[in-house]
């Protein structure tokens, strides 16, 4: 393991940011710490950088001991890292700043030229070298600070919403501009972000964070479709929940019956599903996953449904149906013949019909 | 409302007019003439500048201006960097205690010092006592006493300005300087010094401004090759013979120009520099730091150290004013009430002349500031701008230069000069930026929508301010009375030209003591009764308004 986090726990008076948290990201990861505001992953992202003290807990970074066992401060620690307000260094101008870092490891002038250049260009900044960072807008800002943390090509990057300032166009063609530079430098990177599909598109692991734990860490895919909680589920992406009382519980097959308003559905247990004392749970169903289907050819987990209201998104439509007094959202071919008004049959797969804790 | 704008900018312009730039122009006028012949041309000048002994108090001034700034800077940055970075009990108090040598007289630094390290003060008594020397050691009388009591004195303006920027640092951009690499003190000197530059220039002016202002700290300790003590003793003693006093005069006016030229240099550098806040979305105040133990004690002993000097100059006051015959002893022997008594006797009207004329100074000051605050926060006037630059310019000003020109200006012509009232109005004029300062400071910290939403409910301007903003401006408003008033309490540079017999005030009194038969023991006693008094009503600030005072003064960065 490249970077091996244990145990970490800080708290900043009464509030507990980051609440012992374990991490281990192998070399050349990428790892994006996912979660609401103030869940806790900028100061995560500081106790790796140095930047703040754990109250409890261990940060190795290749093998060497950074925390608990003695103190290797930020400087030492061979690191790059994106602000989440970039920190830009107002009295130098745009070179400068990027070429901070170089200097302080004396390299000859014309080495560090080159460098600077090289990263300015992966960012689209070549030509703004002499500018001051108050002659820049916002994004150019961001992508000053991005530089600066690439152009040492450090052997750990820690990015904090390095996008969240630009432009849709752009912060895709940088997502991909980071990516494989971190891929090309055998980089290993922890990234901040609020955006979900930013989490889906740059990252090998995803640590889904609230409340200052980890509550599911895993590949893009397994986030979304294996959820851990309903935590999860409602911060990724989108789903329903249907509630209701299980009825009958298999637990070998991972299987059970939920009792809801409009009937009894087969649903899949969560892995780490305990069945609660008074039975009561709630059942999660993405609207891509509810299917429609022309006649009622199963006997389980088919309901008649009245579609309630259509919305069209481009390529495909989001119909709200109800069943009963139940309201659900289904995602569906944007050539869906029935209007609203209409009925329609829907199958509920009771393998992607999770019941999450 | 546009009307009512123009209506007070026209009153406030006719102030100015009135008060600062015609006389002032008298002075310049007045330094073009000749002695013999009346006829107006540059000789003085060159005359001034040919003459050595001129350009000897010129250099000298200069020299003493720069080791006064490379001292307290050298004393400050610690400090500063102690105060605004390192979390230490007690720091509270300690930066409340060394802003004091701002509002004390600089006399009174000047005497204390004497006291204690004169020819025959407490330390020299002390050493030869203990055999240690044979002769006194000259701590005090030449250049190096100067820097020594006059850095003194101007500390607190570099630490205010120093720990103001280190605080204004958003934490962030050391916190990337040290990602980057850069260890302690590599990141003090690329990042936090250059970003703490601007403030500290705001500072380092006032600080370097000052030798070329003050000319009785000089005078005090026997030198008189300094420019202003020189420009005091032209004018104020030589009647007779004219070219001396126009040559006086002429140091007057190269001193104000120099002290507005480096003035304005410095607040277009630090406009230039003044890097627009880039970070967004940062909650922290500044970067604290928990210092390991060593730094820790060190950090006590260096504060123990600065807060003695500073606390010296009260107490060595107080012990001499309660003693007698502290002359040839190391310590005070015989304690009495004696100068009191004899004070007493001459105090009450130098006290109600002081009250007086600072009292009345204060209404001027109101009457004009809050207006002139109005304008310049809250509307477009044209020309609100030069009034606000005019106006902070008179703290550069000399106040020798103030009271020679409104001699010369209000004497004939409008002949104010023979009046009490040009006491109040000079003190009112030079004093002005303090309180400016305080009401602009307070309107800008004054959310504007505030008063739109009385507006909008249907009330006019004038209601508005008087029902809303006057009643929320009023703490700092109240912060800037007090300031304003403790500066006109001890302002003597410009009263000291324009007293007559029965108008001196308690600095002049001051003055006179020392200065007829070194009555020494008077003058501290007088001196350290000002102190109390000073003191008391830096509590009140203290009490009521140290953030205000901070806004205003501390963390405005460059506009001092
Ligand atoms: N220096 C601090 N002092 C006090 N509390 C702090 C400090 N820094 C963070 N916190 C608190 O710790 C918690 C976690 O903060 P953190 O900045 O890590 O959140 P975040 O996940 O990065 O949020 P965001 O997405 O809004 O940037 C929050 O409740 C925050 O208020
Ligand atoms: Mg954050």
């Amino acid at each position: 393991m490249f970077i091996k986090i244990e145990n970490l726990y800080k708290k900043f008076g009464h509030v507990v940011a980051v609440d012992h948290v374990n991490l281990e990201i192998k070399q050349g990861e990428i790892i994006t710490l996912l979660g609401p505001s103030g869940c806790g992953k900028t100061t995560t992202l500081r106790c790796i950088a140095g930047l703040e003290k754990p109250e409890e807990g261990d940060v190795i970074i290749d093998g060497k001991p950074m925390f608990s066992q003695g103190f290797v401060p930020p400087s030492q620690r061979g690191i790059g890292m994106v602000f989440q307000n970039y920190a830009i260094w107002p009295h130098l101008r745009v070179f400068d700043n990027v070429a901070y870092g170089l200097k302080l490891q004396n390299l000859p002038r014309t080495v560090i030229h080159e460098k600077v250049e090289e990263a300015l260009t992966a960012v689209g900044l070549s030509g703004m070298e002499k500018r001051y960072p108050g002659q820049l807008s916002g994004g150019q800002q961001q992508r000053v600070a991005l530089a600066r943390a690439l152009v040492r090509h450090p052997k750990v990057l820690l990015l904090d919403e390095p996008l969240s300032n630009l432009d849709a166009k752009l912060r895709e063609r940088m997502r991909f501009e980071i990516k494989s530079l971190v891929r090309r430098l055998h980089i290993t990177a922890v990234y901040v972000t609020h955006d979900q599909a930013e989490a889906m598109v740059i990252s090998d692991r995803i640590a889904v964070m609230e409340t200052g734990k980890i509550v599911q860490l895993g590949v893009p895919e397994d986030i979304y479709k294996k959820p851990a909680n309903r935590f999860v589920a409602d911060f990724i992406g989108t789903t329903n929940f249907i509630a209701g009382s299980l009825v009958e519980v298999q637990l070998d097959k991972g299987k059970a019956y939920l009792q809801t308003d409009f009937g009894r559905i087969l649903c899949t247990l969560a892995d780490s599903f305990q069945v609660p004392s008074d039975s009561t749970v709630q059942a999660s169903i993405r609207p891509e996953e509810i299917e429609i289907i022309p006649s009622a050819t199963q006997k389980e987990n088919v309901f008649r449904a009245t579609i309630a209201h259509r919305a069209y998104l481009g390529n495909f439509l989001y119909i709200f149906v109800t069943i009963d007094n139940t309201l659900l959202r289904v995602q569906v071919p944007y050539n869906l013949s029935q209007k609203e008004g209409e009925e329609i049959i829907i199958y509920l797969n009771p393998e992607k019909c999770m019941i999450l804790p | 409302m546009q009307r009512g704008n123009l209506l007070i900018s026209t009153v406030l312009w006719a102030v100015v007019a009135l008060f600062i730039v015609y006389p002032l122009s008298f002075l310049l006028v007045e330094s073009l003439k000749n002695a013999e012949t009346q006829q107006y041309g540059l000789q003085n000048y060159i005359d001034f500048f040919k003459d050595p002994y001129y350009l000897k108090t010129f250099v000298n001034t200069l020299v003493l201006s720069l080791l006064v700034l490379l001292t307290t800077t050298l004393f400050g940055l610690p400090l500063a960097y102690m105060i605004s970075r390192y979390r230490l009990k007690g720091k509270v108090i300690f930066t409340a205690l060394i802003l004091l040598p701002i509002v004390l007289p600089a006399y009174a630094g000047a005497f204390s010092l004497i006291i204690l390290f004169g020819k025959m003060g407490v330390i020299n008594l002390l050493l030869m006592d203990l055999g240690l020397v044979a002769k006194p050691i000259n701590f005090l009388y030449g250049v190096h006493g100067l820097v020594f009591v006059q850095s003194i004195h101007l500390l607190p303006f570099i630490v205010l300005s120093l720990s103001a920027g280190f605080t204004n640092i958003d934490p962030s951009l050391e916190e990337a300087s040290e990602v980057e690499g850069a260890s302690g003190i590599k990141r003090f000197f690329t990042i936090t010094l250059p970003l703490a530059t601007p403030n500290y220039l705001a500072g380092a002016v006032l600080v370097f401004l000052w030798p070329f202002t003050d000319w009785l700290t000089p005078l005090i300790f026997g030198q008189t090759d300094y420019l202003p003590s020189i420009s005091y003793i032209n004018i104020a003693y030589h009647f007779t013979d004219m070219h001396r006093k126009y040559m006086g005069i002429v140091s007057v006016v190269v001193s104000a120009v120099i002290c507005v030229s480096i003035f304005l240099l410095s607040k277009a550098w630090v406009e230039r520099k003044k890097y627009t806040s880039l970070s967004k979305g940062t909650t922290l105040e500044g970067r604290i730091i928990y210092p390991p133990i060593l730094i820790q004690i060190g950090s006590y002993l260096y504060m123990l150290f600065i807060a003695v000097l500073v606390l010296l100059i009260p107490v060595v006051l107080g012990l001499s004013a309660f003693s007698r015959r502290w002359v040839l002893q190391p310590f005070p022997t015989y304690w009495t009430l004696e100068n009191f008594k004899l004070i007493f006797i001459e105090t009450p009207g130098l006290l109600k002349n002081s009250l007086l004329f600072s009292g009345t100074a204060l209404l001027f000051g109101i009457a004009f500031g809050l207006p002139a605050a109005y304008l310049i926060t809250r509307t477009h006037t044209t020309g609100k701008e030069a009034l606000d630059f005019i106006i902070t310019l008179m703290l550069a000003f000399p106040g020798i230069a103030l009271g020679v020109s409104y001699l010369l200006a209000f004497w004939e012509g409008i002949p104010l000069a023979t009046h009490w009232i040009i006491m109040p109005l000079s003190l009112f004029v030079r004093r002005l930026p303090y309180f400016l300062r305080m009401a602009h400071a307070s309107y800008l910290q004054l959310d504007i929508s505030l008063e739109e939403a009385a507006e909008v409910s249907g009330a006019s301007k004038l209601y508005t301010f008087f029902t809303i903003s006057l009643p929320l401006l009023l703490k700092g408003l109240f912060v800037g009375v007090v300031m304003f008033f403790i500066m006109a309490f001890q302002e003597i540079s410009t009263a000291i030209f324009l007293y007559r017999g029965g108008w001196e005030t308690l600095p002049i009194g001051i003055y006179l003591n020392w200065h007829r038969g070194m009555e020494f023991g008077i003058a501290g006693a007088m001196a350290f009764f000002m102190i109390v008094i000073i003191f008391v009503l830096l509590l009140i600030v203290a009490k009521i308004g140290g953030g205000i005072l901070g806004a205003a003064w501390g963390s405005s960065g460059g506009r001092y």
